[in-house]
């Protein structure tokens, strides 16, 4: 039997084998707390977590109401807006900034004594998750958005930038080649090749990166950077559960907003030129067929 | 005249250990058009990427314009043509010409009058001017590659390097396309080097190099032939 052809089935049995021996090295001999998960998920969700309380919809108490929808004083409109707009400039300051740095750390443009230090650098700051940026942030400017803002942009930087000098490092040989037999500065090649030739990957990753962002406000908003992630810590302070799962499933309607519009902005920045401008609801459930 | 390359003892691959192609005595004069025949895989693409100063040789001497740097006196045009191909044929033209330009307005967007018009020029020369604001992945790989040899008229080197950029294209747009390189080079007192496995395009050259297998050796030598 030739082992080679049967690669595939050996290499997914592999993975679940040592997946499992792993796992039961992990629960070392405790199956009992394993047995009585789903009678206690059924327990806290029952009684603690559903129904959702959907007076976080409703205006707070506090600051007083002056606007015509009691909706906009909401903690969920709130908390909502501002995660989205931590998120938005965070995603902006990030790709602004990541863009150089991963164009310094691929190395098919420049030589490894200058890639590689600033490829150390990109993993160091998504090395640590925004979390910890943010609790680095909140300590150094204090509670609330802009503390917010620098620790995802600091993460964003991180992790974008790995995505883009990816994505650099990915393009064909061809074009930078007749750039540099022409004798083009790096910098020229960067804006006259680079950046044309890998711009759908870029965008695309800038849509992926907000969404991460808006999902990750929930995270930081915890220790104080602001956000929706502020009022769900509020509410898990005070063991108002059914508060904190209101807030996670308007959270999970946005994230799906957002994710359509994303694949309706990215569709305009496929290959094909005889692309149609796909069906919304279609391509989210179904996955991206016009590609 | 002074050479317009030069090399000596000259060794080509991409690792000692696998060497491609030795090549003794090469000179090629200004204004020179020469091409290089050979088997698929024996080192013609490595011999003009060495010569473009993509890959450093393994070993000997080689010396293009006896090595000083130069903006735009070398234009290559790579078998797959280097296109960008989400950017229209204006756009991949003006890369050539803005070697004629100072790099700050090359970066700034504040082209030379002399460039625009360099580059119109040569989109018209070869019959591209209805598809100037075309992105070249909807034009043809004859119109592809016409966008490539426009895009190194554009620029104005001293020295041509084009591998196989005469496939992909029609007899008649053979002939057309070669007669206006003939033209432009002649009239620019250009050096051209093309490499074809097309021994009926070779002889569009005047002067024909053969990459042959050594099999003693299990490495290639660079001869000149009669064709």
């Amino acid at each position: 039997m030739n082992i080679a052809r049967k690669k595939y089935p050996i290499f997914i049995t592999f993975i679940l084998f040592t997946t499992w021996l792993v796992f039961v090295n992990l629960v070392d001999g405790d199956w009992a707390s394993l047995e009585n998960s789903l009678d206690n998920l059924s327990t806290f969700f029952y009684e603690s977590l559903w129904p959702p309380n959907w007076k976080v919809i409703e205006a707070q108490s506090y600051p007083v109401c002056d606007r015509n929808w009691d909706f906009l004083c909401s903690p969920a409109y709130i908390g909502i807006m501002e995660t989205l707009k931590i998120a938005f400039v965070a995603t902006g300051f990030g790709f602004i900034l990541s863009l150089p740095l991963a164009t310094l750390a691929s190395r098919n443009l420049y030589r490894d004594s200058i890639a590689i230090p600033f490829r150390v650098l990109l993993a160091a700051m998504r090395t640590l998750p925004s979390i910890i940026w943010a609790i680095f942030f909140v300590i150094l400017v204090g509670l609330g958005p802009v503390s917010g803002v620098l620790a995802m942009t600091f993460y964003t930087v991180g992790y974008l930038g790995k995505l883009q000098y990816e994505a650099i490092e990915g393009l064909s040989n061809d074009p930078l080649d007749a750039a540099k037999a022409m004798g083009l500065k790096n910098s020229e090649i960067i804006q006259r090749v680079v950046i044309p030739e890998t711009a759908n990957n870029l965008i695309s990753q800038l849509f992926f990166m907000f969404e991460y962002n808006v999902r990750h406000g929930s995270v930081i908003g915890i220790v104080g950077a602001g956000g929706i992630g502020y009022y769900i810590s509020t509410y898990l302070k005070f063991l108002q559960y059914d508060k904190v799962i209101a807030l996670l499933i308007i959270l999970f309607g946005v994230v799906i907003i957002i994710d359509l519009a994303s694949i309706k902005a990215r569709s305009y920045f496929v290959e094909d030129a005889t692309f149609k401008s796909p069906n919304l609801f279609g391509n989210f459930f179904r996955g991206k067929k016009n590609k | 005249m002074s050479d317009v390359i030069h090399a000596v003892n000259l060794k080509i691959g991409y690792s000692p250990d696998n060497i491609l192609a030795k090549i003794k005595n090469l000179q090629v004069e200004q204004g020179e058009i020469i091409s290089i025949i050979g088997e698929s895989g024996i080192g013609k693409t490595t011999l003009l990427k060495n010569i473009a100063n993509l890959v450093k040789p393994i070993s000997g001497s080689l010396k293009v314009f006896d090595n000083e740097q130069n903006r735009g006196r070398i234009g290559y045009i790579p078998q797959k043509l280097g296109l960008v191909k989400h950017e229209t044929v204006f756009f991949n033209v003006l890369e050539g010409a803005i070697c004629n330009e100072s790099i700050l307005r090359s970066i700034s967007g504040f082209h030379d009058e002399g460039v625009l018009t360099k580059v119109e020029k040569s989109i018209d020369l070869m019959n591209l001017s209805d598809k100037i604001d075309e992105p070249i992945k909807r034009l043809s790989g004859g119109q592809q590659r016409r966008v490539a040899i426009a895009r190194t008229m554009a620029q104005e080197p001293k020295l041509i390097l084009a591998d196989e950029f005469l496939s992909e294209l029609d007899n008649k747009t053979v002939d057309s396309v070669w007669k206006t390189m003939l033209d432009y080079v002649e009239r620019e007192n250009t050096t051209l080097i093309i490499v074809e496995h097309n021994i009926e395009r070779a002889k569009l050259a005047k002067r024909c190099l053969k990459l042959e297998q050594n099999k003693e050796k299990g490495y290639s030598v660079l001869n000149e032939v009669q064709i």
